[in-house]
């Protein structure tokens, strides 16, 4: 299998490395860049436990190569916020019980993220359906849907 | 007193540490030189293994190791059956079954070498259908025979009741199997150390019961073994003790004498099982017109699949928990569980409750219209009061029953939905309800349920808790937290729980029945209360004064009499080390409920406290497509007190779709017992979008029993679902349906079937 050097920017630190072309873009995150906040929950692009941003855009690393993201800048749930800065949908999701086992959160962070840079004051059903990528066994969703809403009204004051 | 912190919808205290993406899960564990390994699993439902050939995947670069049935302990390990190994010998009994495993450097490297394992099987006739278990000719699964229990239950006398009953109905009911669902599949990092000791990580629902079993699979003292909770990403009973692989994780780990990471895949997840068990139930009942239950006749075929695991336990209680809702006293049950050549099926959230749930609330739906009388009666009519002693000897010590009947009539709009006309468009509307009860606790496993919290109290006045009772994302650790920290009166952000070790955790049996709350959370308000009384003794020496004129507010001790008498409590826990004789606080508590393991005729009263719930759901059923869709949804829970009501919420949230799924999307298929649907894109469960906004209320007995009044929640919550929602598909379109799960082809049949029989 050959290589490939590739060159990207993740969480805002510059990451060199050198890739089999066939690495997956989850595996090349969580075992070579100890990212492991990027879950594994089905490796066939259903359930969204995977998904970062790529270039501000959601993406399931599952179904992508390390390879592709040559050049470009993601986002993983490590670069969302941290103790003391965490970002409003980390806030909200906690504060609404979005989360209860935390093992689709990121992947539901990523996507709710990606929903709002789009569409800053979105309804209900249209969160359920930018969300419906991602699956979450514990909280039947409610949680979720509530705090995502709760950050676009807060910073939309409506 | 501090303020208030129980009762309180606060965030978990995991929280924090989940949305940032730093909570450790099995899978992330990372231990320096860790290997990898891939199972492989038998391809047949019943087969003899003839030979396995493992010279060539040896002998690929990279391989550690190649390991068989012939390689495993002979002892077999099980609940109560003993019936399984760490890897198959000589023999399959369900497609899915392991085979043979190999130890690599890298997963890939795994993978390939287990496509060179050559299996030579010869395949033998499988009994799939538990239907033809016991006849005399079907494949044997076991040497003993294919019935792997059998439960007999007699309580009055059921044909004078059904004798003198007014109405009588019978009907047969059939529940389908489960997956758990839970998003991580099953992850385990196993290492020996350089002392002999076996340290597991893994997902788990008791670190304890995980221990035990390892032991005796591995055949080796318990002592040898330190099994750690990693961040459990859902277990929904699953994660008890039926899973496999962290079995075979550890014993390779002792084969390579080195660190051994098992991560399953999705599909080896799903192969493996354990899903729900599968029923068909035959229920006959006979009510007077006034709708008391007079006769109630039961009888439950189960299938367990290859291996009986907890499946007898998750029978007993389809066969007679619901019993225990209704003032009933002529009863009689027979319940066989039966092998089949199918993947092993045992706990599963609700441990065998849905299963009766749906069969006795449609049949409670069918004869409320017999009676010309509203379902929500009905059950009033026959619930269960707080104060009863139920026919299986049940000491009901609260019942917030009525109650959740209340809140769900009123929340759907129960009065005026079932009044309006029955649709006749193409999408038509209908109610439904059903209510059903739990255990909180459940003296099963020898005579104890009891639970033991540490607390230590540190110089700086935090606290840490030493527990194994196992938080896997329902909130176990915020329910211990919040008590400590409201008795101790402390912040809730000084208060860390940690993750339950064998090594220094006290014993305990971990989350499952229910237990959690009830026992654990009495054992952590002794525990608090304990501590509490040492840093008053404390306070009141080194103060000068009496310890009953002290209390700690908000981190500082302070008297009540003198308000220039206090100090702050990370000086009175330093001062309980600093003086001649003095310690560190470190205090320990039990708690151990009254109650009594059932008798050889399944009576006596089991568990502390009873927790109820009802569900009332709207559904629209498209004539033409035969889709149904929930589009409302209620569900009240009587949990006692609501420590934490965001979490309670959120467990019946959680519980109300996972019904939905169950009832509507989810259908394993097999071929031959061969899974067909082992992927999240076949095997469909519900998504944000095919679920409508869940509702649910909380109600509050205030159990005697329980810590501050407070029951269990969850499980409770996925019992009513799947009957509430069949019997608003009843409601819309008039038809029945009595085998689960409510697909568009059985909405087309079934109405087509009304169609003829009008038009006859
Ligand atoms: S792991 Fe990528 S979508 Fe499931
Ligand atoms: S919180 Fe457990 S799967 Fe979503």
């Amino acid at each position: 299998m050959s290589g490939k050097r590739i060159s990207l920017i993740v969480n805002g630190e510059s990451v060199k490395a050198e890739v089999l072309v066939n690495r997956l873009l989850s595996d090349f995150l969580r075992d070579d860049l100890a990212l492991t906040g990027t879950k594994r929950g089905c490796e066939t692009g259903v359930c969204g436990a995977c998904s970062v941003l790529v270039d501000g855009d959601v993406v399931k690393s599952c179904l992508s190569l390390a390879a592709q993201v040559d050049g470009k800048t993601l986002t993983t749930v490590e670069g969302l916020g941290r103790i003391g800065d965490l970002h409003p949908l980390q806030e909200s999701f906690m504060a609404h019980g979005g989360l209860q086992c935390g093992y689709c959160t990121p992947g539901f962070l990523l996507a709710a993220a990606d929903l709002l840079s789009r569409n800053p004051d979105p309804q209900d059903a249209e969160i359920r359906e930018a969300l419906s990528g991602n699956l979450c066994r514990c909280t039947g969703y409610q949680g979720i849907v509530d705090a995502v809403r709760n950050v676009a009204e807060s910073t939309h004051g409506n | 007193m501090t303020s208030a912190i129980v009762g309180e919808p606060l965030p978990q205290v995991s929280a924090q540490e989940k949305t940032l993406g730093r909570a450790i899960y099995s899978g992330d564990v990372k231990v320096a030189g860790m290997l990898h390994a891939k199972l492989l699993r038998s391809p047949y439902s019943h087969a003899v293994i003839r030979s396995i050939d493992t010279s060539a995947a040896e002998a690929l670069p990279g391989v550690k190791a190649v390991v068989t049935g012939a390689d495993v302990p002979e002892r077999a390990w099980g609940v109560a059956h003993k019936q399984q190994h760490v890897l198959a010998r000589g023999l399959v009994r369900f497609a899915g079954e392991e085979v043979a495993a190999v130890v690599a450097v890298s997963e890939a490297v795994a993978q390939e070498a287990l496509d060179l394992i050559v299996v030579e099987y010869e395949e033998a006739g499988a009994l799939l259908d538990p239907e033809g278990a016991l006849d005399g000719g079907a494949p044997k699964v076991h040497a003993e025979g294919n019935l792997a229990d059998e439960i007999n239950i007699s309580r009055g006398d059921v044909e004078a009741g059904f004798a003198g009953a007014d109405i009588v109905h019978e009907a047969t009911y059939r529940t389908h199997s489960q997956y758990p669902g839970y998003m991580e599949p099953m992850a385990t990092v196993a290492a020996t150390d350089g002392t002999g000791k076996l340290t597991v990580w893994t997902s788990t629902q008791s670190v304890f019961l995980a221990r035990q079993r390892l032991a005796e699979a591995l055949d080796r003292p318990v002592s040898t073994i330190r099994v750690i909770q990693a961040t459990v990403g859902g277990g929904f009973g699953a994660k008890i003790v039926e899973e496999r692989s962290s079995v075979i994780a550890a014993f390779l780990a002792t084969v390579v004498d080195r660190p051994v990471r098992v991560g399953l895949s999705r599909l080896d997840d799903i192969q493996s099982g354990c899903f729900s068990v599968p029923t068909r139930i035959h229920l006959k009942m006979g009510m007077m017109r006034d709708g008391r239950i007079v006769a109630k006749d039961v009888q439950v075929l189960a299938d367990c699949g290859a291996y009986a695991g907890l499946a007898p336990e998750v029978m007993l209680v389809t066969a007679m928990r619901s019993d225990n809702m209704q003032r009933i006293e002529n009863v009689r049950t027979k319940a066989q569980l039966v092998y089949t050549h199918t993947m092993p099926r045992g706990a599963f959230r609700g441990f065998g409750g849905t299963q009766m749930s749906f069969a006795l609330n449609s049949h409670m739906a069918v004869m409320a219209d017999m009676l010309g009388m509203d379902a929500i009666e009905l059950h009033r009519k026959n619930a269960i009061r707080t104060g009863d002693v139920s026919v299986h000897g049940w000491n009901i010590g609260s019942c917030g029953l009525p109650e959740c009947l209340d809140q769900v009539q009123a929340a759907i709009g129960w009065d005026e939905k079932r009044a309006r006309p029955k649709g006749t468009g193409v999408l038509r509307r209908g109610v439904g309800m059903a209510a059903v009860m739990h255990v909180s606790g459940n003296r099963t496993m020898g005579n104890w349920d009891g639970s033991t919290v540490v607390l230590k109290v540190n110089e700086d006045g935090r606290a840490v808790i030493l527990t194994a009772e196992s938080d896997m994302g329902q909130g176990a650790n915020t329910m211990l937290s919040q008590i400590c920290a409201q008795e101790l009166g402390i912040p809730l952000s000084h208060v860390t729980v940690q993750a339950p070790d064998t090594d220094s955790a006290p014993y305990c049996l971990g989350s499952i029945a229910s237990r959690v709350t009830v026992n654990a959370g009495h054992a952590m308000l002794k525990a608090a209360r304990q501590a509490q009384g040492q840093i008053l003794e404390a306070a009141a020496e080194k103060l000068g004064c009496d310890a009953d004129e002290l209390s700690i507010v908000d981190g500082v001790v302070q008297s009540n009499k003198n308000g220039n008498l206090f100090a702050p409590l990370p000086e009175i826990c330093r001062y309980h080390i600093f003086r001649r004789g003095g310690e560190g606080i470190l205090v320990r508590a039990t708690h151990d409920p009254q109650t009594v393991m059932m008798d050889k005729d399944h009576y006596g009263n089991i568990a502390p406290a009873y927790s109820f719930a009802a569900q009332a759901v709207e559904v629209e059923v498209d004539t033409e497509t035969g889709q149904v869709r929930v589009v409302d949804t209620y569900l009240s829970d009587d949990c006692g007190k609501a420590i934490n009501p965001l979490a309670v919420h959120g467990q019946s949230n959680g519980a109300a779709v996972q019904s939905i799924g169950w009832t509507l999307y989810e259908h394993l298929q097999f071929e031959d017992g061969r899974v067909m649907n082992g992927n999240l894109a076949d095997y469909t469960m519900p998504t944000a979008e095919s679920v409508p906004t869940i509702q649910s209320g909380i109600v509050e007995s205030n159990d005697p029993n329980g810590p501050l009044g407070a029951k269990g929640a969850s499980e409770t919550a996925i019992l009513p679902g799947a009957p509430a929602i069949a019997n608003a598909v009843f409601d819309a379109i008039g038809v029945r349906i009595t085998d689960l799960p409510i697909t568009p082809e059985k909405i087309l049949a079934g109405l087509a079937a009304k169609e003829e029989s009008q038009h006859a």
